[in-house]
């Protein structure tokens, strides 16, 4: 496309979304809202994807030994693991240091921690055991798992990741399908615009056709107006989306309680919600001036 | 064409068996009576319609078979003027015909040059910048013939050019066409102006009821409107 041709399609969205204001207004508003919640949607998303690998890095392979091995064969089997290719670190964790470490973990005072001594310690000797890559983690888990004449079991993070995907999946899906209904309507209302605007510039549709414009030439302006609904609709969203990400993340982030939890950055987040809300809105606005110009734009 | 027909939806059969063979170059009137087929011949030059039956070349291409995004292409090789004018209301007598350039992408350097010329060709130098509404119909039908011949199209197609038009004013109109086509360019007229066709004298052909009857050079108008 030319430029010349290229700034007159601009203008010409610009004309056409002046003169419909309202119209063009009440299509903003729906975008804007649709994107909200999208946006809401889009930080569920991008969080438990971040969690997710969060706690990828942090997954370890706990392999449980057998009880009555011998403090030599303990050893030699932590080095055989440590020379597997998949393996990063293999750390030997001796039952007194388990225990050790749950008292810590708990806090001090805990009765039923202390009443434990070490001679009745009912924790096994484990060896904690970090993949090279994550997502091997099953993949070597069930390799350690086949010398079942040392190793009593083998477990991995599998539990907690699923468990919290689950749940998460079960809440973004809910305002995945709000979103998707949101933003059928707000096309529907972009592509009741861009209608007025065909049927305001019928004659000058009507000529460029007859003295030989090109099919692309004539429909480009309408899509240049569906995706500028579509951008400035997604203007504020962004600034409320990014605001109370912001505020959502020092609450978070504040309570030691929630020390485990880790959400992502503003900073990464505010980059990535702020390209993905107005992509979509793009989208939503051209998916609006399509339905137009398929309806009632006749070349 | 050849053997054309035309049936409109609703069963109207506007146009039965034309044969007619065009040369670059002429000057034709098609004549007569009203709801003939006259504007249904001229819609299928310029491909706004598509025969029912039959062939119909422009410039070799087959307008039938031809693609969608060729038409335009099949479309800037022909001129097309209305009774009606068809100028854009808002638009002064240049931006009128500059749109038509722009509209085909040229370059805004030569948009200004071409303009110019063609504006002057037809007279209107002195009004370009104008509103339609400021305009007579005489030189409102000026600027649409100017629109019309501004991308060097090889032939131009008018359907009752000095329709709404007084006699004097269809005059300078008809002058106007006779030196385009002078220029080398084909133009093809339906027309009710008995006096025109019968004192500008040129291929004259008659059809009614959708059927040539007559095809002759330097006819006449031959019908008593
Ligand atoms: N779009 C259309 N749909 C249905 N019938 C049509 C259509 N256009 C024209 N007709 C019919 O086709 C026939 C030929 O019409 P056409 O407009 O070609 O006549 P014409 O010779 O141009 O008449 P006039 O001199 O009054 O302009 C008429 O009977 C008309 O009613
Ligand atoms: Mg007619």
């Amino acid at each position: 496309m030319k430029i010349d041709t290229l700034i007159r399609h601009i203008r010409e969205a610009y004309r056409g979304i002046r003169k419909n204001s309202w119209m063009s207004f009440a299509a903003i508003g729906a975008v804007a809202v649709t994107l909200f919640i999208f946006g809401i949607f889009l930080i569920f998303t991008f969080n438990i994807n971040f969690l997710t690998k969060e706690l990828d890095k942090q997954v370890a392979i706990r392999v449980t030994l057998k009880d009555g091995l011998s403090a030599d064969e303990e050893e030699k089997l932590t080095e055989t693991i440590q020379k597997d290719p998949l393996v990063k670190t293999a750390e030997f964790v001796p039952k007194e240091k388990g225990l050790k470490d749950l008292k810590e973990q708990w806090g001090n005072n805990n009765k039923f921690l202390d009443a434990l001594q070490d001679e009745d310690n009912p924790l096994p000797d484990m060896i904690l055991v970090q993949p090279k890559d994550p997502n091997k983690t099953k993949e070597l888990a069930d390799e350690l798992a086949k010398n079942t004449t040392q190793i009593e079991h083998v477990d991995y993070g599998e539990g907690v990741t699923d468990r919290l995907l689950r749940l998460s999946s079960v809440m973004r899906n809910i305002v995945l399908f709000f979103s998707l209904g949101l933003a059928l309507l707000a096309s529907f209302l972009i592509s009741n615009t861009i209608k007025l605007t065909i049927i305001a510039r019928r004659r000058e549709i009507e000529i460029m056709r007859l003295v030989g414009a090109s099919n692309w030439f004539i429909r480009w302006p309408f899509f240049f107006e569906g995706a500028f609904i579509g951008i400035i609709g997604s203007i504020v969203p962004i600034i409320l989306l990014i605001t109370f990400y912001f505020l959502f993340y020092d609450i978070v982030n504040d309570g030691e309680a929630y020390g485990l939890f880790k959400i992502m950055p503003v900073d990464q987040l505010s980059i990535r919600i702020a390209i993905s809300t107005m992509l979509i809105g793009i989208a939503i606005g051209s998916l609006g001036s399509m339905i137009s110009v398929r309806r009632f734009l006749k070349i | 064409m050849h053997d054309v027909w035309k049936v409109y939806p609703n069963g109207v059969e506007a146009l039965r068996g034309i044969d007619l063979k065009i040369e670059q170059g002429e000057f034709v009137y098609i004549v007569g009576p009203s709801g003939s087929g006259k504007s249904t011949l001229i819609k299928l030059m310029y491909r706004e319609e598509v025969p029912t039956h039959g062939v119909v070349l422009i410039n070799g291409v087959n307008v039938k078979r031809v693609r969608d995004w060729k038409i335009p292409h099949v479309r800037r090789k022909i001129g097309v003027v209305f009774q009606d004018y068809k100028l854009l209301p808002n638009l002064t007598a240049y931006e009128n015909v500059a749109f038509a350039m722009e509209a085909v992408e040229a370059p805004r350097r030569k948009i200004k040059q071409r303009v110019e010329e063609v504006l002057e060709l037809v007279g209107l130098t002195d009004r370009m910048h104008a509103l339609p509404s400021q305009l007579s119909g005489g030189e409102q039908q000026r600027v649409s013939i100017a629109r019309a011949i501004v991308n060097n199209p090889t032939f131009v197609i008018a359907d009752e050019p000095t329709g709404n038009l007084d006699p004097e004013n269809s005059w300078d109109i008809m002058y106007l066409l006779e030196e385009i086509n002078n220029r080398g360019t084909t133009v093809v007229m339906a027309t009710h102006n008995k006096e025109i066709v019968n004192t500008m004298r040129q291929r004259v052909i008659a059809i009614e009821q959708g059927v040539i009857v007559r095809d002759e050079l330097g006819g006449e108008y031959g019908y008593e409107d």
